[in-house]
């Protein structure tokens, strides 16, 4: 069932006609079918009643049929002649058709005590050859027919109408009538005048579904790649709810962006109010003439910066001025490995061919040089290695350190936690390594993931989807 | 005529400003100190200076727009001091002009060392990094955009390097064809002198050399002259 119901709005608006008109065309055609039943019964009935008027007619103006002993049927006009009424109680009364009957025969001057209509599917055997009405040979003999091909078929029979009347003699005259059933072509029409209704709305139902559907559309395309500061406003069109929608979404969005402007400007002051007395502080530290002393405070002071950027990178994450370029990867790894070779690192890459892809190299840049800071950190050799699938490259940053706990693994993508249960300084970084690292690779669309080795270490990998 | 070379240090915050001015002067350095752009306006006409120091982030006229008055004036070079470390504004000073970029806090050494090494390359001729536009040098199949400090290969493939290494291929570039010594090399790079068994000069050009070369063991574009140095092989074009 849901393999068959559309996804999109235009699909389900056709299929939700086409069901209400399916619907509508059933009840209309069970409407149809039910009145021309009534015409036929009533059509039925008035040839019985004519008959009736007829062959008593007849008989009144020739000569009394009784005293010339049992006349022919045909002298008879088909009439049936009985002393007990042929209608049998189990049979189905048609009041409405007794009432019509009862009027036309008492208008035409005949009297009788007793009328009865009944419409029965069988003729009784009783009534077998005083029948009126349809008769297949007659209707497949006609030049008229014959003429319109074999195509058409006759119209079916469908039941009889008996007509009975007591005269006041005591005296029943009754005749049956062939009822006509429907018209072989009555579902072909409605089927195809189904077909033509719909096709006629099909064309206004898929342009207005457009109308509707198209603004909708490039609204949820823009609302999925939305930028902040980035898009100018959605043109607005479409009926008016989609309008207001519309406008609604580029009101939030212009605000949105307003507040993310706000938070730059905020963050810039704070960076820049908080590297001014660091950056003095840096100054004057170079007159402490104490070397350890000056060296220990110099890595305090680099360690607040550290952070301070670190925090600024996060907050301003998604809204880099940076583009991303055709970058090689390899190269990019290779500078950063060599920068933690030259602080005396052991750190093991064996280079490969080039590898480009879709980056902002200084944020990736960054994102390797915490996972490379944190493995040369906690281990003493490093090691790494470049996986590559079709639509992935994986930067996998082994270490010989202690790993982590399982069960705190996910845990130190969260800011400020850091491996230590402490949260000593001694090892430095803001806690915020891995979880800047991986907000980049998935501001990428890719991910960092952190895994114990087999033997021991820590394997960080770098996810990252190359086209 | 005094030898010693003239900085005039711009920047609003006294509390940096000030000592920044005393541990420069203790370095040898003669230093004049103006708290905005106008303050340095009126200096710069007053003195005549080897280097100018300036902070980008400042109350009325900002060190971007400062900066912009100097490089069209006069062919004193800058260096941009400021808490601001978005790349962009990296690339926004070198194209104004700045001959280079550091960010506060720094190590004063390390100004030092920067301070040396752009009076070295604007004594030198070429060499300046921002010259207004950004240079673009291409060579055997590679391009270098000086604005960017990015290098690209045939394919269009940007390939990190180092800022040493950017340097070295910088210094190596301007002067093509040309032999340069280690010490020579460490002079234009990193305003300082080689001490004994110093292996900088060669690290970084092989590690350089790993990227760019298509066989590292058997260079093409920088090429070894035994006895003597380094030396970039091939046609460089200047755009």
């Amino acid at each position: 069932m849901t393999r068959l119901w559309p996804n999109n709005l235009v699909g389900q608006l056709l299929l939700v006609v086409a069901l209400i008109m399916l619907l509508a065309q059933g009840l209309n055609g069970f409407l149809l079918y039910r009145g021309m039943q009534t015409q036929n019964l009533i059509e039925a009935s008035t040839a019985a009643v004519s008959r009736i008027a007829f062959g008593l007619e007849r008989e009144a103006s020739t000569r009394p049929l009784v005293e010339r002993g049992p006349p022919r049927r045909r002298q008879r006009g088909h009439l049936k002649f009985t002393t007990e009424t042929v209608i049998s109680p189990d049979m189905n009364r048609l009041s409405e058709l007794e009432v019509r009957a009862e009027q036309a025969l008492t208008n035409m001057g005949f009297t009788f005590s007793e009328i009865e209509a009944v419409s029965v599917r069988q003729l009784p055997a009783a009534m077998e050859g005083y029948v009126v009405g349809a008769n297949r040979g007659r209707w497949r003999n006609s030049s008229i027919n014959r003429s319109m091909g074999s195509r058409r078929q006759p119209p079916q029979t469908r039941g009889f109408v008996i007509l009975s009347i007591q005269r006041p003699n005591g005296q029943w005259v009754s005749i049956a009538s062939a009822v006509r059933g429907r018209s072989p072509i009555f579902i072909r029409t409605l089927v195809f005048q189904t077909i033509t209704i719909f096709l006629l709305l099909l064309i206004p139902l898929i342009l207005f579904g457009r109308y509707i559907s198209r603004p909708l559309k490039s609204l949820t395309v823009r609302a999925q790649s939305f930028q902040p500061g980035v898009n100018e406003a959605l043109e607005e069109r479409g009926p008016p709810d989609t309008r207001d929608l519309i406008r609604a979404f580029n009101d939030m969005s212009s605000r949105v962006s307003t507040m993310l402007d706000e938070k730059d400007v905020m963050l810039g002051a704070i960076g820049h109010d908080l590297r001014t007395p660091l950056a003095a502080l840096r100054i004057r530290v170079e007159n402490v003439e104490d070397d350890s002393e000056r060296d220990r405070m110099i890595a305090g002071i680099e360690d607040m910066d550290q952070t301070l950027d670190d925090i600024l990178s996060l907050a301003r994450l998604g809204r880099s001025q940076e583009q991303s370029e055709p970058t090689d990867i390899r190269s990019l790894i290779e500078t950063v490995v060599d920068e933690y070779k030259d602080m005396g690192h052991d750190i093991s890459y064996q280079r490969g061919a080039r590898q480009p892809a879709h980056i902002r190299a200084t944020l990736i840049r960054r994102a390797l040089r915490n996972l490379i800071g944190n493995a040369a950190k906690y281990g003493t050799s490093v090691d790494i290695i470049v996986d590559k699938s079709d639509d992935r490259l994986m930067i996998h940053v082994d270490d010989d350190g202690p790993g982590i706990a399982p069960d705190k693994i996910e845990a130190m993508f969260e800011p400020f936690v850091r491996a230590e249960e402490s949260r000593n300084r001694a090892t430095g970084g803001s806690g915020l390594g891995l979880t800047l690292a991986r907000a980049i690779a998935r501001d990428h669309g890719g991910d960092v993931m952190l895994e114990n080795r087999e033997g021991g270490g820590l394997r960080a990998s770098l996810i990252l989807p190359i086209r | 005529m005094s030898t010693k070379t003239h900085i005039l240090l711009v920047d609003d915050e006294a509390s940096l400003r000030e000592p920044l001015a005393a541990y420069l002067i203790k370095q040898g350095f003669k230093v004049q100190q103006a708290g905005d752009a106008s303050a340095a306006r009126s200096l710069l006409n007053a003195y005549d200076f080897d280097i100018i120091l300036l902070d980008i982030m400042m109350p009325g006229e900002d060190g971007l727009s400062f900066c912009r008055f100097v490089t069209e004036t006069t062919d004193i070079p800058v260096i941009f001091i400021s808490a601001k470390t978005e790349e962009t504004e990296r690339i926004i000073g070198l194209e104004l002009g700045a001959d280079d970029y550091i960010t506060k806090p720094f190590s004063p050494r390390e100004l030092v060392a920067r301070i040396k090494v752009v009076l070295r390359r604007s004594g030198n001729g070429p060499g300046k990094i921002g010259n207004g536009t950004g240079s673009i040098y291409q060579f055997s199949g590679w391009t270098l955009k000086t604005d960017q400090r990015s290098l690209i290969d045939a394919e269009g493939v940007n390939v990190s390097l180092s800022t040493g290494e950017y340097q070295m291929l910088l210094a190596l570039l301007t002067r093509a064809g040309q032999v340069l010594n280690r010490d020579q090399l460490l002079d234009i790079t990193q305003g300082r002198e080689a001490h004994a068994f110093d292996r900088a000069v060669d690290n970084q050009i092989s590690r350089l050399r790993r990227k760019i070369e298509q066989d590292p063991k058997n260079p093409e574009i920088i090429k070894t002259v035994w006895g003597g140095g380094y030396l970039l092989a091939g046609q460089v074009k200047t755009l």
